[in-house]
């Protein structure tokens, strides 16, 4: 319970007064002189036990209707959410308010949304407080806390509008830690209103020890209230784009859409039929689609025909119970001429990679440079480059880092000889000739995404087929040198060093031998990725070079790295660069009132056409359970509600009117308990005064 | 009495007294009085009245055998009177502290029991017999044996007129002292509120009725102990202690009642069962009717014997 006017309580010792009157009262009886005192003895004693529970009672009521009477004054509010704590209002109440897409989804059997509901609640319950505390608003789109004039504020849709963007918890708690620092503010309380998605509290992020730690140890004391929508019960389909680009061909253009739909239900559900519409260009159709089970990658093709230039569109899928996650939106550009570049000290060993690795538009098979060759030029306009070389020094290595997080993607081969060097922590251990009658076998490879993934077909690459003679494995030097520092002998290290399967640690094994070695792996770094690869493409080696692997395997990576050539056109909702931010966008469609920082679509800035979705991680429904998000706040007094049903009145509310009827009811049932009995006299006639003594 | 005396003793009504001059004072028994007077005696003597014939047995008075039987039958028969004796009136007055309570109806208990036994004592005396003034109190109470002159009546009336009640009551020890006390048959009035343990109290009146006592009780109630109509919480104190009690008395009204009319009636019923003259005096009446009924109903129930 919280109190509106608390110093009032410091009145509660008045509900001490019935007793001290009491007192007073019984030193004030009129002395009676009494010589039948027998009787009197004998009559007491046989009422005393009723009268005296009557007297009890009395005082009691008495007692209570003070008590009654100074919590009504002192304003009391109460409620399943603000709880029974007699803690005054606070200072400052910093509502943290999860605008993530995923918050637009419906509550069980309602027909507003968790955002609504939440603002709703929020609102309701900071109404009480307005005039106490001030109210400060930090939502995860925005993350900039923003003073509220009253907790109307709070239903404004410029501040508390849905957003297709995704929350960082962590993050918000850490901004508004430093909001309170800086602004030196009193007590202060977090009302956090979250559907607790994983992907939106980060539950392994080491920041949350951090800043948990730092709000814990703010001197004025800070108290969490927890307001949770871990309800995920109405029916969903959400639609993520997967994969969008134009193939040139002979009689023009097709543009190449893959559509990832997944959707909450039980496995063995019925299949579902929906219409899926599609808008290109401002033109829209229309496809039936049937989708049974959990989830489904659909694939489109649609012809562009002669068209140039950018062009923009969106599928959506009709109304569920979240309106933020049917739609994706896309941006597709004119073809650009990709190019490979293959740096190699022996041409020979590596022709099939340059073959295989033409450039689409020129069927001109990849430049071959020498090591040396590539360190003189200056820029190069290769989407991907093919490195079959020692490892290069420190000045080939920061300049091929340029290169990758400019979005190129570099493939390692084997040099084919021992190599100290390093590349952010990959290397190349010693050759594994394979024995002549049992070839390395490739057991196991990524066929969803990536270079090796299945073909618009679906059918899966050969790998299986794969022969492979000869591996050079790859090391990762980083985990080495952790096994190390863990204090283990230095055989140990050698042998994590040597031993592949530790590899996937610090990149994804996009392929791997069966007996767990990577054959190919993958590592991020700015805009683009690396790969290695441990064997090569020649007959020496494997049955790489034959083509059924190598030439999708090329050809897609030429389209990874093709983002260093081209300008982004895709974007995550809230995650646009600075420079694009300030940049002057306006909705493709037409459509006003859309804001490319917290809304989903396709915006043109000029010439320029920029997509924005939400994030993926929107999509993962995955929920951290109450007890975790608990877990997670550490030893922050936390006060959690699960929010499943639309009850408006459920945080708090003003109960003084209780305390007003209770005091009626005690000051009543006193007077009824001090009534004289009249009954008592038979004859009917009033009592007498007691005589003067 | 002359006018002096019943100033100085301002319990003796004038009024009342000449009310009651032509009342006697009656034993219902047979008394043993020390001197001839006008009161049953239960030994022959040789007053006029005749009692019955007897047969002569030696040693007998000749004087009183009666010759004329003799001479006309030969038989030796004694002719027998009845004696007249005076009145002991021994007057037990109790002195206790609860005596002196007094209501707004009237006297205290104590006052009003003092005239009865004074104005008792005074007729006693003027009709020849003697008077004696036993007390139940704590300390120092007189004790004045049945006396019949007129200087021992004085001397009730001083004893009575200095007396103040105090202390506890010790009705129960007094009562059973006196039952050994006086051993000549005597009317014993007892003037009381009674309030005591009834089972030993009634005890002690039968003790003196087995001594063949005439037995009066005086039962002194005031008017607002036999109502307990209050009606606002009291703080009751106990006359004969420091005790006190606060309580509601619309609350125990009920209760007290019962006890104290349970009371009364036990006691009213008990004197009946052992022939003793109970009387309940509530002190708001008029003392002069009260007496006057007392001497009446007494003489009534003589002259029924």
């Amino acid at each position: 319970m919280t109190f509106l006017q608390p110093y009032l309580l410091w009145a509660l010792p008045l509900v001490l007064v019935p007793v001290i009157i009491h007192l007073i009262n019984r030193l004030r009886h009129k002395p009676q002189p009494w010589a039948a005192m027998m009787f009197l003895l004998q009559a007491t004693r046989a009422s005393t036990s009723h009268a005296k529970l009557r007297q009890w009672l009395v005082l009691l009521f008495r007692t209570l209707a003070v008590l009654a009477l100074i919590l009504f004054i002192a304003r009391p509010l109460a409620g399943g959410w603000l709880g029974w704590t007699l803690s005054p209002a606070p200072d400052v109440i910093i509502i943290v308010l999860d605008r993530s897409a995923s918050m637009e989804s419906r509550l069980a059997g309602q027909t507003i949304t968790k955002r609504e509901q939440a603002v709703k609640l929020l609102a309701e319950a900071a109404r009480e407080f307005q005039d106490k505390s001030h109210l400060v608003l930090l939502d995860s789109a925005t993350r900039i806390p923003q003073q509220l004039a009253s907790a109307k504020s709070l239903l404004e849709p410029t501040l508390t509008g849905p957003t297709d963007t995704a929350a960082d918890l962590p993050t918000l708690l850490q901004i508004a830690h430093n909001w309170l620092v800086e602004n030196r503010a009193g007590a202060a309380e977090l009302w956090v209103a979250s559907d607790l998605q994983r992907s939106n509290w980060l539950p392994d992020d080491e920041r949350w020890k951090t800043v948990t730690n730092q709000l814990g140890k703010l001197p004025q004391g800070i108290r969490v209230r927890l307001l949770a929508f871990d309800d995920d019960r109405e029916p969903n389909t959400s639609a993520t784009l997967a994969e969008v680009f134009r193939r040139a061909r002979p009689d023009g253009a097709e543009l190449n859409l893959a559509l990832d739909l997944a959707r909450n239900v039980q496995p063995g559900s019925a299949p579902a039929h929906f219409p899926l519409s599609l808008t290109l260009n401002g033109v829209k159709s229309q496809t039936e689609l049937d989708m049974d089970g959990a989830a489904l990658r659909w694939r489109h093709k649609v012809d562009l025909g002669a068209a140039k230039g950018l062009g923009w569109g969106t599928l959506a899928l009709p109304a569920d119970a979240n309106a933020r996650d049917n739609a994706a939106y896309f941006v597709f550009g004119s073809d650009s001429i990709l190019r490979a570049a293959v740096v190699s000290d022996q041409p020979a060993l590596i022709r099939n990679a340059q073959l295989a690795a033409l450039s689409p538009a020129t069927r001109q098979p990849a430049e071959v440079l020498a090591p040396v060759a590539w360190a003189e030029r200056t820029g190069s306009d290769a989407a991907l480059l093919i490195w079959q070389a020692p490892l290069p020094d420190a000045a080939g290595e920061k300049r091929l880092r340029g290169f990758i997080e400019e979005g190129g993607a570099v493939l390692f081969l084997p040099p084919g000889r021992t190599d100290t060097g390093k590349f952010l922590g990959f290397g190349w251990a010693e050759a594994q000739p394979a024995s002549a009658d049992k070839p390395f076998k490739v057991a196991k490879w990524g066929q969803q995404e990536g270079p090796l993934a299945k073909t618009d077909e679906g059918l899966s690459l050969p790998l299986v087929e794969l022969e492979i003679s000869r591996r050079q494995p790859i090391t990762d030097g980083d985990e080495g040198k952790r096994q190390m520092a863990k204090g283990e002998s230095a055989e140990a290290g050698e042998a994590a060093k040597t031993s592949p399967a530790l590899i996937a640690s610090s990149g994804t094994a996009l392929a791997s031998f069966a007996d767990g070695s990577p054959l190919l792996t993958r590592r991020a770094l700015g805009k683009g990725q690396f790969f290695f690869c441990a064997t090569l493409p020649h007959e020496e080696w494997s049955s790489l070079g034959d083509g059924p692997v190598l030439v999708p395997m090329l050809q897609r990576l030429l389209q990874t790295g093709a983002r260093r050539l081209n300008q982004e056109t895709m974007v995550a909702c809230g995650e646009l660069s600075a420079l694009d931010r300030a940049k002057q966008w306006t909705s493709a469609d037409g459509s006003t009132g859309k804001d490319i920082a917290l809304h989903a679509g396709v915006y043109r800035s000029g010439e320029r056409l920029l997509a924005v979705n939400r994030p993926g991680a929107e999509d993962d429904r995955t929920l951290l359970e109450p007890a975790g998000a608990k877990k997670l706040l550490g030893t922050l007094p936390l006060q959690l509600l699960q929010e499943r049903t639309a009850r408006s009145d459920a945080l708090q509310g003003e109960i003084w009117r209780l305390f007003l009827i209770g005091m009626l009811a005690f000051l009543f049932l006193e007077a009824w308990l001090v009534l004289p009995p009249k009954k008592r006299l038979p004859d009917g006639s009033a009592p007498e005064l007691a005589p003067a003594a | 009495m002359n006018a002096t005396d019943s100033h100085v003793h301002s319990f003796l009504d004038p009024q009342v007294l000449a009310q009651l001059a032509h009342l006697p004072l009656v034993s219902r028994f047979a008394m043993e009085g020390s001197v001839s007077g006008h009161h049953k005696s239960p030994h022959r003597g040789s007053s006029v009245e005749f009692a019955e014939y007897r047969t002569y047995v030696p040693g007998d008075d000749l004087r009183r055998l009666d010759w004329r039987v003799l001479g006309r039958t030969d038989r030796y028969y004694m002719k027998e009177f009845e004696a007249d004796t005076n009145l002991r009136c021994c007057l037990i007055l109790d002195a206790s502290a609860s005596m002196n309570f007094a209501g707004k109806t009237g006297p205290s208990k104590f006052a009003f029991a003092r005239q009865l036994a004074g104005t008792l004592a005074y007729l006693a005396v003027q009709q020849g017999d003697a008077a004696g003034l036993y007390c139940v109190g704590e300390n120092s109470t007189p004790e004045l044996p049945p006396r019949r002159n007129p200087a021992h009546l004085q001397e009730i009336l001083n004893a009575l007129q200095t007396l103040e009640p105090h202390g506890p009551t010790t009705i129960l020890r007094t009562l059973h002292d006196l039952a050994e006390k006086i051993r000549r048959r005597a009317l014993v009035i007892v003037f009381s509120d009674f309030f005591c343990e009834l089972e030993p109290l009634l005890g002690c009146l039968q003790h003196l009725r087995f001594q063949k006592h005439d037995l009066a009780v005086f039962h002194l109630l005031d008017r607002m102990e036999m109502e307990f109509k209050f009606d606002r919480p009291l703080r009751f104190e106990d006359l004969e202690s420091p005790f006190s009690l606060v309580t509601e008395p619309a609350m125990v009204r009920d209760e007290y009642l019962r006890a104290f009319d349970a009371h009364r009636a036990r006691l009213r019923q008990a004197c009946l069962e052992f022939n003793a003259d109970y009387r309940e005096v509530v002190t708001d009446q008029e003392p002069g009717k009260v007496l006057a009924d007392f001497l009446t109903e007494r003489a009534h129930q003589v002259g029924a014997h």
